[in-house]
């Protein structure tokens, strides 16, 4: 509890006022943007990718998303809110070089629930209501697609992963969580010949920390997910791979922001299909067009 | 009379105070939409009498009785007033829901907010609750003259759920048939290939959705990515894209039997016929180091009939055939699959904490190639039973323990020798959304 309160303040101290303006006026009275949602948007974005192989070089890449924010009440248990993020059509590609890659994933979801008091029921005769200090989320993810052309044949195609989710922060805007989880996956395999199937049957963890300020000026991702695969008739596999982003507004042509990014990833026994230990970061700007 | 604007002025700056107030509640909405100040003293405003002052308007305000024992519960389908009664310490704000019984005069007021542990009004308006049906003016002073108490309770709960003391309202009835969810269990499996039950686990998830016609003598049941991963000693995944059903409680019987003996008796039969419909069902089973066979149905539609079913149609036995088409996707074949099974989900109670299934499926392949090390036109036996029970609620989703039993023979896998597999399991299941059910039962009032 002393852990979470102490996150949950410190994430408020770092938010910033919720109270601050989200349009100021010039001299003139001319009217301008300086909150912004990284959540929604069309997202356009270039980069330089650099990679851990052998004779890499610097590559510019792409990407590309639909992103789509919402906040509701519960219509099955009225009185508490949903915070949902949607990724569609998310794509990351280098087109050229000696790196050409391309990842995509056709669609992915973050659903928390927030509770004023969070509680575990125990039905007895009076139900007896004991203090549970987590909200719950569920994330899922349908179709991700990874084609390294630089490893030679084949492809790594995750048809779908869920995970059910604790999250300590349990903040009040859709604007921090810091979730934790068992998680499920599919995962097809192809080394160009054969097509092996791999399960992670609640066998993985998962982490996703998110944090924004207020304003949107600042915005910070690291998701992490850990944990044994299994093939089908062989021993299973321990695999982790983790991303961590961070975003800064730099300036906003016609109140669209240009956010310069950076972004760092590791896969432990996880990149290609050869399973290969492996970091990558690049450094880029990514617009949401669109947005709000 | 120049001086009245200054006086007012005078007074106005007299009144203000530099000793910070702790901030009561917000009101709750409702109230000034509705045009009524929270603190509004009977006739206030109104014209007809003058106004009090703040502390005799709050004295002549009814009071609401201390509380002896355990209290009791606002009915959910009576009408409920919201107005002001005399203010306290614990609800500074006066604002209360009240819900009189002029039979015997007894007014039960609850507070319109969430109360703290300490028993003091917070600031988390009551959710669930129905709403005011007026939020006047009354002078509830009257209904005090007028011989009415008012006694402290429990606001209401719809049905399905239950409210503390502290006005926190909870879910205590679970829709298992609208849920999505996922479980674990372990698994472990016995056969001809390992005669000792081996180490298995299973994995499960799905979303299930039940929704009742517009006649509510239909109730139509949509399955997705209902799915079961088994790893361990015979690894086998289950899974089918889609999967729609749907039951019929006929108006009139099909026919009845009129019996004679002793007195006269109506015997009716009803013929409550419905459809099963399925699509990309993915079996696929591995077993000892035989390569993974893995057989998709493309497509399934069976012809469905009703033993048994509740009034409500949720719980039902029925028996259910039809023909399917099968790709087997290692060998590259497709075969037409005839199916027949006997196929039963029972709910115990009206919470929707005590659940049972069976289901019995017998399948045979047709116009199947010969396949070397299996008999042509294969079959499989599959018999399933099981128990869950929701034990606790986590932020009002569920947590069951579940118990199944299975039992299946079948010659289709080439290489392995035909005969009976024998499984049990025991594991949780966390389900989303389950909302209460829709016959669930409201609070008992005390």
């Amino acid at each position: 509890m002393g852990l979470a309160s102490g996150l949950s303040l410190a994430v408020v101290v770092l938010a910033g006022s919720p109270t601050a303006p989200c349009t100021l006026e010039d001299d003139r009275g001319q009217p301008f943007r300086v909150c912004f949602d990284p959540g929604t948007g069309l997202e356009l974005g270039v980069a330089v990718d650099g990679r851990q192989a052998p004779g890499a070089a610097l590559t510019p890449g792409v990407s590309a998303a639909i992103l789509y924010r919402t906040e509701r009440e519960s219509r099955s248990k009225e009185g508490s809110l949903w915070f949902n993020e949607h990724r569609l059509l998310a794509t990351r590609v280098q087109p050229g070089g000696d790196q050409r890659w391309l990842r995509g994933t056709v669609y992915q979801g973050l659903f928390r629930r927030h509770l004023t008091e969070g509680f575990v029921l125990v039905p007895t005769a009076k139900p007896l209501r004991l203090p549970f200090p987590f909200d719950l989320a569920i994330t899922a993810s349908v179709g991700t697609y990874e084609r390294r052309v630089f490893d030679g044949p084949g492809f790594v195609f995750e048809s779908g992963k869920a995970a059910v989710l604790l999250d300590p922060l349990r903040s009040q805007t859709g604007k921090a969580h810091l979730l934790f989880g068992p998680a499920l996956s599919h995962t097809l395999r192809s080394d160009g010949r054969e097509v092996t199937q791999e399960i992670s049957p609640m066998t993985s963890g998962l982490v996703d920390f998110g944090f924004e300020t207020e304003d949107g000026w600042w915005n910070l991702r690291l998701v992490g997910v850990a944990g044994m695969v299994f093939t089908p008739g062989q021993a299973g596999v321990f695999r982790a791979r983790g991303e961590a982003v961070a975003e800064r507004v730099l300036f906003a042509v016609n109140d669209a922001p240009l956010w310069e990014s950076a972004r760092f990833t590791y896969a432990l026994h996880d990149a290609g299909v050869a399973r290969k230990d492996e970091w990558a970061a690049s450094l880029g700007l990514t617009v949401r067009l669109f947005g709000r | 009379m120049a001086t009245a604007p200054l006086l007012l002025v005078v007074s106005a700056l007299l009144n203000q105070s530099d000793v910070p107030v702790e901030e009561p509640p917000p009101p709750t909405p409702g109230f000034e939409a509705r045009g009524m100040p929270p603190s509004t003293a009977p006739g206030e405003g109104s014209g007809e009498a003058p106004a009090l002052p703040p502390a005799e308007a709050n004295l002549a305000r009814p009071q609401v009785e201390p509380a002896k024992g355990a209290l009791p519960q606002m009915h959910y389908d009576q009408v409920v007033h919201c107005g002001v009664l005399r203010s306290s310490p614990q609800v500074p704000s006066g604002q209360y829901r009240i819900q009189c019984n002029d039979k015997i005069k007894v007014c039960l007021a609850t507070p319109t907010h969430v109360l703290f542990d300490d028993g003091t009004e917070g600031p988390e308006p009551l959710t669930r609750v129905v709403e005011c049906a007026t939020y006047s003016r009354e002078d509830w002073a009257v209904k005090a003259r007028e011989g009415y108490r008012f006694l402290p309770a429990i606001a209401d709960a719809p049905p399905g759920w239950v409210r503390d003391e502290r006005g926190r309202v909870m879910q205590v009835s679970f829709d298992l048939n609208r849920r999505v969810y996922l479980g674990a269990a372990y698994a472990p499996t016995a056969s001809r290939l390992n005669p000792a039950f081996g180490g298995r686990t299973r994995a499960d998830f799905g979303v299930a959705i039940e929704f009742p016609g517009e006649e509510g003598n239909v109730l139509n049941r949509i399955h997705l990515l209902e799915s079961e991963i088994f790893l361990g000693a015979s690894t086998e995944i289950d899974t089918t894209l889609i999967r729609y059903d749907w039951s019929v409680s006929r108006q009139a019987p099909l026919f009845w039997i009129t019996t004679f003996f002793g007195s006269a008796v109506r015997h009716d039969f009803s013929f409550d016929a419905g459809g099963w419909f399925e699509a990309l069902h993915l079996e696929s089973v591995k077993r000892g180091d035989q390569e993974a066979n893995n057989f998709l149905t493309l497509g399934s539609a069976q012809l469905t009939l009703d033993l048994w079913h509740s009034r409500d149609l949720v719980s039902y036995l029925r028996v259910r055939a039809g023909p399917a088409a099968e790709v087997d996707t290692a060998r590259g074949f497709t075969s037409l699959k005839g199916q027949a099974a006997l196929d039963g989900n029972l709910t115990f109670d009206a919470d929707g904490f005590h659940h049972a299934h069976l289901l019995v499926t017998a399948e045979q392949l047709y116009f199947d190639p010969v396949v070397e090390g299996r008999a042509v036109n294969p079959s499989r036996l599959k018999i399933r039973a099981g128990y869950e029970v929701v034990f606790i609620a986590i932020n009002d989703y569920p947590l069951s323990l579940v118990l199944d039993a299975r039992a299946t023979w079948r010659d289709d896998l080439p290489g392995v020798l035909p005969g009976w597999e024998y499984g049990g399991e025991a594991g949780l299941r966390f389900s989303f959304w389950a909302p209460a059910r829709r016959g669930a039962s409201p609070q008992k009032a005390n």
